[in-house]
């Protein structure tokens, strides 16, 4: 009876243990942001016929607070184009993947820069709340919180909802899809997810082989699989066959089978891992196949 | 005009930049670094009761082990334990019930109730076979999820050092009976079979068991988001110990 009774209390009281922070992928802290003198880990590095001119990248700050949260939370940004453009220019919002900061991804951003064209559109990235050299401690109420930040920034330079498209990588699928699934400052006109995952569901079964729901491990929601469903815009999806950290048949396929929108299309690229896609792609091919789907 | 950007929005500062005359320079590293402890609740403890206890004998015992990953650059098992409670019902059947410890931090009651059944020993040869017919249950208090698994062991032991330990080898097998996984999507793994291989040395009244398993060896598993020590991409090995106090 007794060991009864402290097995109830343990249960009730357990809590102690959830993944949700090991999730978050902090381990290479930096003291600036570097951006092209950044010579850490890269998946590629750019050659000089992609070189942004200094005064179309600006390094900002921004304050994001979550609807639970009193104080906000001093994040860091990256813009790149003209600022006077962005009244008129399309811009892609950025959401960057689960590594490190904003370095990392700075060559991703720089070849999104030359989407249609050389500083065609405007280009904005941030480091979520605990990564690089953005405050606080990352969460999902903070991913969606900071992403919406970034928007309420271009809107206030006068950027319209029809000029926004949502870029999601890996990690970054997931305030790409909450944001437009369920929009707060803006709403994005189109929407790009490149290796998204699926659910915390999916990855509790792929890691455990059943039927083991993400709630055994995380309190994480994040859920693009069915978020996915409720979105209409036009919908972009690209992801690597040989994708080995989130299974293209188990995460990407059956975020795209559940897309009901108005048009979608997807890119299954031959033998590509999770982070090698615009390489196998090839950097013409994949600036070609983003500027005709943002063209569309 | 960003002097003006510059109040408004505290701008940093305007990069140096690196002159990179390299051509798509590749570097070939992994994309991802997941620190995370996961899964295979599924096989988080070692068999357990390889052979039967006495009857009216009781056993109490603690397990503890998990299967290995990387973990940076180390290889480290994924540390579950648990506690586990049996009692001889007769000399060739034994009940057991456990609590999973490593679980149960994690906000879920785990725990699976079972038989040790003797199905043929023999003395003069000094070897023995077992089933085990068990139910793996769990449930979480965030999401009020519910899951139950029927699990069943074979075990081959031959006893050794005049009795004093014995070797075994076996089958440890999960079943899923759902027929869909997350998002309705068709459920594939219906058997999950987990070879292992274990010595366990006995005194009176304690017993010591080390055990290697090879989990899940129908499986592949690549791609995860787990990094998995597996053999040929397929599975993943585990290493387990079990203290037994028998009372």
């Amino acid at each position: 009876m007794r060991a009864i009774l402290i097995i109830t209390i343990a249960f009730i009281f357990s809590s102690c243990l959830r993944l949700d922070d090991n999730l978050y992928n902090l381990t290479d802290k930096i003291t600036e942001y570097k951006l092209d003198n950044y010579t850490g880990e890269n998946d590629f590095v750019l050659d000089n016929s992609y070189q942004i001119q200094d005064s179309l990248v600006h390094l900002f700050t921004l304050s994001s607070k979550t609807s639970s949260e009193s104080v906000a939370t001093t994040i860091r940004a990256i813009y790149i184009g003209s600022l006077s453009k962005i009244k008129t220019d399309t811009v892609i919002m950025y959401c960057h993947g689960n590594k490190w900061h904003m370095d990392f991804y700075w060559q991703r951003a720089k070849l999104l820069a030359h989407v249609s064209g050389k500083n065609k559109y405007g280009v904005l990235m941030i480091d979520y709340r605990g990564y690089g050299l953005s405050e606080g401690k990352p969460t999902e109420d903070g991913l969606y919180a900071d992403v919406d930040a970034a928007l309420q920034w271009l809107k206030i330079n006068g950027l319209s909802n029809s000029r926004l498209i949502i870029y999601g990588f890996s990690m970054g699928t997931a305030p790409a899809c909450e944001l437009t699934s369920k929009p707060r400052s803006m709403t994005p006109s189109k929407i790009i997810l490149e290796a998204p995952f699926a659910s915390a569901d999916v990855m509790a079964n792929d890691g455990s082989g059943i039927n083991m729901p993400g709630s055994f491990f995380t309190n994480l929601k994040i859920d693009n699989a069915e978020e996915i469903k409720t979105i209409s815009q036009p919908f972009c999806w690209i992801q690597g066959t040989n994708d080995n950290f989130l299974n293209i048949n188990t995460h990407g396929e059956v975020v795209y089978k559940n897309y009901k929108g108005l048009y979608q299309e997807a890119h299954r690229i031959d033998g590509a891992d999770h982070g090698e896609i615009p390489v196998k792609m090839g950097f013409v091919n994949y600036l070609n196949t983003l500027s005709t789907f943002i063209k569309k | 005009m960003k002097k003006n950007v510059r109040k408004r929005y505290n701008f940093l500062s305007i990069m140096q930049r690196k002159k990179n005359s390299s051509i798509f320079k590749q570097i070939p590293l992994g994309f991802f670094y997941v620190p995370i402890c996961l899964f295979f609740f599924s096989s988080c403890t070692p068999t357990r009761f390889v052979k039967p206890l006495e009857k009216k004998q009781n056993a109490i015992a603690a397990n503890l082990g998990g299967p290995l990953i990387h973990f940076g650059k180390a290889v480290t098992p994924i540390p579950f334990t648990s506690v586990m409670y049996g009692r001889g019902i007769t000399k060739s059947t034994t009940v057991f019930g456990s609590l999973h410890l490593t679980s149960l931090l994690f906000g879920n009651f785990q725990t699976d109730l079972g038989v040790c059944q003797q199905l043929y020993k023999n003395d003069s040869l000094k070897f023995g076979i077992t089933i085990n017919p068990a139910i793996n249950m769990v449930y979480d208090k965030w999401n009020k999820n519910f899951r139950a698994w029927p699990q069943l062991d074979f075990n081959l032991y031959k006893d050794i050092l005049k009795q004093r330990a014995f070797i075994y080898v076996g089958l440890t097998n999960w079943f899923e009976l759902s027929s869909t996984k997350a998002h309705n999507e068709k459920q594939t793994n219906h058997i999950l079979i987990n070879p292992h291989i274990g010595l366990s040395y006995n005194t009176k009244k304690w017993g010591y068991t080390i055990e290697g398993k090879f989990l899940q060896m129908n499986k592949n598993n690549k791609p995860n988001v787990v990094d998995y020590i597996g053999i040929q991409q397929h599975g993943a090995v585990g290493i387990y110990l079990n203290f037994t106090r028998r009372f």
